[in-house]
């Protein structure tokens, strides 16, 4: 996949904070990209100076072809944020709010308001597109504040903490709506402290305190810390006599009871894990489930971003 | 769900500076409109100037004055000494209160202003209309305009209701003095410039000030050298003729343009996400 956005060293101090400390970043075009770190990190810096908002105080970065500190109104032109406040004129109406963030991106007054037809409609907020802001909740505003990011059909939307204070119908939504940009070729760059969001939502997640500590998939990041592991639900529970079998079936690194359960640790599950299945049933066992067994992202983070065990 | 309309269906641009400056125009106005106490701050003191105004023009008409009252009269202003007593006062009133016409540009639109960016402030909107491909420069002009323009047409209303009563209700000392070309120059070129100033003055102070009484008592400072001029000039301690209201216009106009300078060095994308809280 092509780069739509890369960073080389980027920095932001204020004063004698370094707030993003030599940041590399390579995101491709279409994923959505995880950015996850504990509050205070310098996320929401990153998002303002890819997004042309401050300036860095050194290194470069290209966000969908245009130099950043060069092109900084074409970056503005092709990229849409949600902030962490959804930061709306609450006297207005939620048509007045949309059609007027489309002027001011350029939209020319009918393609603003199909655009904010379009988005009011896909939110579920059709029916209240003439009532003040001040008087919806907090979902509403949120997926108002989306609706204003996406209404110019950026080439990159930057979200932060979208889902956060949501229910889970409008979390939904939300994800749902990530989930079709995605189809559609568009880049997100999703900044989170919902750890299963990002598990479920980014190809690629990278985990950040300051600076990129590391980038990749979830799955490898939790096959490389945990190895690959596989539980067997037996019914009954397992005895001592069947892991003896599982632990002698070659390619096996580590195999152990845990919670009523033989977890299996091999490297290679694709061919170790038929001949298990096998040792198990030749051994008498009856094997009720068979079943990836995936360390949540939280203990990913926790052992990549603070370090733990 | 279908997220978008397609890849690029929709392309964003900056916009074109008419267009921009008409859509912030429309917002504010609306955001205004919307807020009763703003519409009452900003219509009050013009409401109460022309009231005032007319009371005491049709109150000089009806009631003549007492030789006392054209003594002092004489005393405070030496340029009316030789008119009919009655035609005098009536004049002197009428002027008077021109002076405090000028006051409505100073005042009223000092609000709406500063409401303008301290509002934004506290409702956290500016983040998302920074990331708009707008210059800041063409925002801020958009929002001094968006201020300025009912201000001035406020003034300019106002005045003409009080020429109207003024030639309806007083003498012809009164509709002359009202109606003299240093005071129709001052409505029209001075009451924009000094519109501008409270403007981007009540602009340049919301960049440092969070409370809107704050600047509300910062700004109203302004309006002390127009009084002290307006003051002058009624009472003919200062003559202010064509030349030297030419000289003050074009100080106006240099004024005007430095405050704004001012408040657009401290209207920066950098400033405001960073350090405005």
């Amino acid at each position: 996949m092509v780069s739509v956005l890369r960073t080389e060293g980027l920095t932001k101090r204020f004063g004698s904070l370094v707030a993003v400390d030599a940041v590399d970043l390579d995101v491709r075009e279409g994923e959505v990209f995880g950015y996850l770190g504990p509050n205070g990190a310098g996320k929401t810096t990153t998002l303002r100076l890819l997004c042309a908002l401050i300036a860095p105080s050194s290194g470069r970065a290209e966000v969908g072809g245009f130099r950043l500190g060069r092109d900084d109104g074409q970056i503005r032109s092709i990229v849409g944020i949600l902030t962490e406040q959804p930061g709306l004129y609450e006297r207005q109406s939620a048509w007045d709010n949309l059609v007027f963030f489309g002027t001011l991106y350029g939209l020319s007054a009918g393609t603003a308001r199909v655009q904010t037809e379009r988005f009011l409609r896909l939110m579920g907020l059709w029916e209240r597109r003439g009532d003040a802001v001040a008087t919806f909740s907090r979902g509403m505003k949120q997926k108002m504040a989306i609706a204003r990011a996406a209404l110019h059909e950026p080439r990159i939307l930057f979200l932060d903490e979208p889902t956060t204070g949501l229910d889970p119908d409008a979390a939904k939504t939300v994800r749902e709506f990530i989930i079709a940009l995605r189809g559609e070729g568009r880049t997100v760059f999703l900044c989170t402290h919902n750890l299963d969001e990002a598990d479920r939502l980014c190809d690629r997640i990278a985990f950040f305190r300051h600076r990129v500590i590391r980038t990749d998939t979830a799955d490898q990041l939790r096959a490389e810390l945990y190895g690959r592991a596989t539980e067997f639900r037996l019914l009954p529970s397992p005895r001592a006599e069947d892991l003896a079998r599982v632990r002698a079936v070659p390619g096996v690194r580590d195999a152990r009871f845990e919670n009523g359960s033989i977890i299996v640790e091999t490297p290679d599950p694709l061919r170790t894990n038929p001949l298990l299945v096998r040792a198990l049933v030749d051994g008498g066992a009856r094997i009720a489930f068979v079943t990836e067994r995936k360390p949540h992202l939280e203990d990913v983070y926790l052992r990549i971003v603070e370090g733990r065990e | 769900m279908t997220a978008t309309s397609g890849p690029l269906a929709v392309v964003a641009r900056h916009p074109d500076r008419a267009t921009l400056v008409r859509a912030v125009c429309i917002r504010e106005w609306k955001e205004a409109l919307g807020n009763r106490l703003l519409v009452g701050m900003t219509l009050l003191p013009p409401v109460v100037i022309l009231a005032a105004g007319i009371v005491a023009v049709a109150a000089a008409a009806a009631n003549p004055p007492s030789e006392r009252d054209v003594q002092a009269l004489y005393a405070a202003a030496p340029a009316v000494q030789g008119l009919d007593p009655t035609e005098a006062v009536q004049g002197f009133i009428a002027t008077y209160f021109l002076i405090l016409f000028m006051l409505i540009p100073t005042v009223v639109p000092l609000t709406m202003a500063i409401y303008s960016i301290i509002g934004e402030k506290s409702s956290r909107t500016l983040e998302p209309l920074l990331a708009a491909p707008v210059g800041v420069g063409e925002l801020l002009f958009a929002k001094s305009l968006a201020s300025t323009v009912p201000s001035v047409i406020v003034t300019w209303i106002a005045y003409a209701v009080y020429l109207v009563s003024v030639s309806a209700l007083g003498s012809g000392a009164a509709v002359n003095a009202v109606t003299a070309p240093r005071w129709i120059l001052a409505i029209v070129v001075m009451v924009p410039l000094l519109t501008l100033l409270s403007v981007n003055l009540g602009i340049l102070i919301s960049t440092r000030v969070n409370d809107v009484r704050v600047a509300q008592q910062i700004g109203g400072l302004v309006v002390v050298p127009v009084v002290g001029l307006g003051i002058a000039q009624v009472t003919g301690r200062v003559v202010i003729n064509n030349e030297a209201f030419a000289q003050f216009a074009l100080v106006l106009i240099a004024i005007d343009a430095a405050v704004f300078f001012l408040a657009r060095l401290g209207f920066q994308r950098e400033n405001i996400l960073s350090r405005w809280r």
